[in-house]
């Protein structure tokens, strides 16, 4: 009865992370029921793999690449016999939005048939990444068993390689091209790190790269709270083990003439100090008395 | 010659090895049989050399969009919600199934 008002029940429109106690949909029949695992693969190969996402790899019927160097690519295939590699779905002139539909289609029509689905993705799978979390969100929602496996990203590299501690001043993350299209406040007294610069402000979805005159937009938005000669650094972390992180810094002013591949993040230091609140110390201030004549 | 992808799997998880400077490394590499495109992609510092031995095939980043009205956007612009399969589907395989137990 219960299980018949359960599957009567319309699925919340929920994230799946808000959804997560939702019971999964009885199975109909003995067959094998398949499951989806996202993982990630780290940034640089050999050093960052956990066990435990190897292992979802390795005991995976089927596995799903999405990574950003060939050459992991190549070694991830290592560890499993049916590796596909979800590269050849991206085209130039194709929407990317298409793309990682198709990609989340891809997972799910494994998980469908009954396979234990492994999808991997370079850095952290849940980390700017739209396809991940998802598949996940479409699995549980048909009732099958859906997880993911954090992983090394490139936000975890850069406050390695550049000594930031996001604690320290505060870190605000955006997709740059979010900063173009929507207004966002930005606040220079903390650090400012800028994911996908190299295409940013692309409304078409259809390219990989946008070039100066993009960037100069970005760079007049951001003028607004950052002087043009402030510092900005552009990152790189190493993918290869045999590589060293890659660090440019230059004038906000001149980020639009340099050079910028789709692998890059853009980190602005702050421009300014951290302001007191004043108010609210002298209201804590108060408490703090309150409290020590009680 | 050895492997070239098992020579960056033990470099990426040895902390000497990880960090060892050009020099040392390449001398290591040397004993070790390594191919001339990893010894020469390492005594220069330029990985781009590896792909002399596997192609040069560099593989695409983006993963999230941030298009007004694109982000969430259910409904497939052009109504196709079959996956395309690209002439070169990237298989690495074909579909030869080994199970795995779990
Ligand atoms: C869609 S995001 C994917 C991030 C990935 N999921 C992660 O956990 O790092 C792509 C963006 O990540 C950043 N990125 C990717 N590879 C990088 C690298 N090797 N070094 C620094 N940033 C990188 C760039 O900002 C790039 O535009």
């Amino acid at each position: 009865m219960l299980l018949i008002i359960l599957s009567a029940l319309p699925f919340p429109k929920l994230p799946y992370y808000q959804a997560m106690d939702t019971p999964p949909l009885p199975p109909t029949n003995d067959a094998p029921r398949g499951s989806l695992a996202c993982v990630g693969m780290g940034m640089t190969l050999g050093s960052h793999l956990t066990p435990l996402a190897r292992s979802q790899i390795e005991q995976a019927d089927v596995v799903f690449a999405a990574l950003s160097d060939n050459i992991v690519e190549l070694w991830l295939q290592r560890m499993h016999p049916d590796v596909r590699s979800l590269q050849p779905y991206y085209a130039e002139g194709k929407s990317r939005m298409k793309t990682y539909r198709q990609w989340v289609e891809l997972m799910m029509t494994e998980v469908r048939a009954g396979k234990n689905v492994c999808g991997v993705f370079y850095g952290h799978p849940g980390i700017f990444a739209w396809s991940p979390h998802k598949a996940i969100e479409v699995a549980r929602a048909e009732g099958f068993k859906a997880h993911m496996e954090p992983g090394i990203s490139a936000e975890d590299c850069l406050y390695a390689d550049l000594g930031i501690d996001p604690g320290r001043f505060g870190c605000q993350h955006f997709e740059a091209s979010q900063l173009l299209f929507y207004e966002r406040r930005i606040d220079p007294t903390g650090y400012l790190v800028l994911w996908q610069v190299g295409l940013v402000g692309d409304l078409s979805l259809k390219r990989f790269s946008t070039g100066a005159a993009y960037r100069q937009v970005l760079v007049d938005v951001l003028s607004e709270d950052y002087p043009l000669d402030h510092e900005v650094i552009v990152y790189r972390g190493a993918t290869l083990p045999i590589q060293k992180p890659r660090v440019r810094r230059m004038a906000l002013r001149d980020l639009p003439g340099a050079e910028l591949t789709a692998e890059e993040t853009v980190v602005l230091p702050p421009s300014a100090p951290l302001k007191q609140n004043l108010a609210v110390r002298e209201r804590l201030a108060a408490l703090d008395k309150e409290a020590s004549i009680a | 010659m050895s492997d070239t992808i098992e020579l960056l799997e033990a470099i990426g998880q040895n902390a000497t090895l990880r960090h060892a400077s050009a020099d040392q490394l390449a001398s290591i590499l040397e004993q070790a049989n390594a191919s001339a495109a990893l010894r020469s992609a390492v005594a220069a510092g330029d990985s781009s050399l590896l792909s002399a031995e596997f192609g040069h095939k560099p593989n695409k980043a983006p993963q999230i969009t941030n298009v007004p009205g694109h982000e969430e956007d259910e409904s497939d612009d052009d109504g196709d919600d079959k996956p395309h399969h690209p002439s070169e589907p990237g298989h690495s395989q074909p579909h030869k199934h080994t199970p795995h137990k779990q």
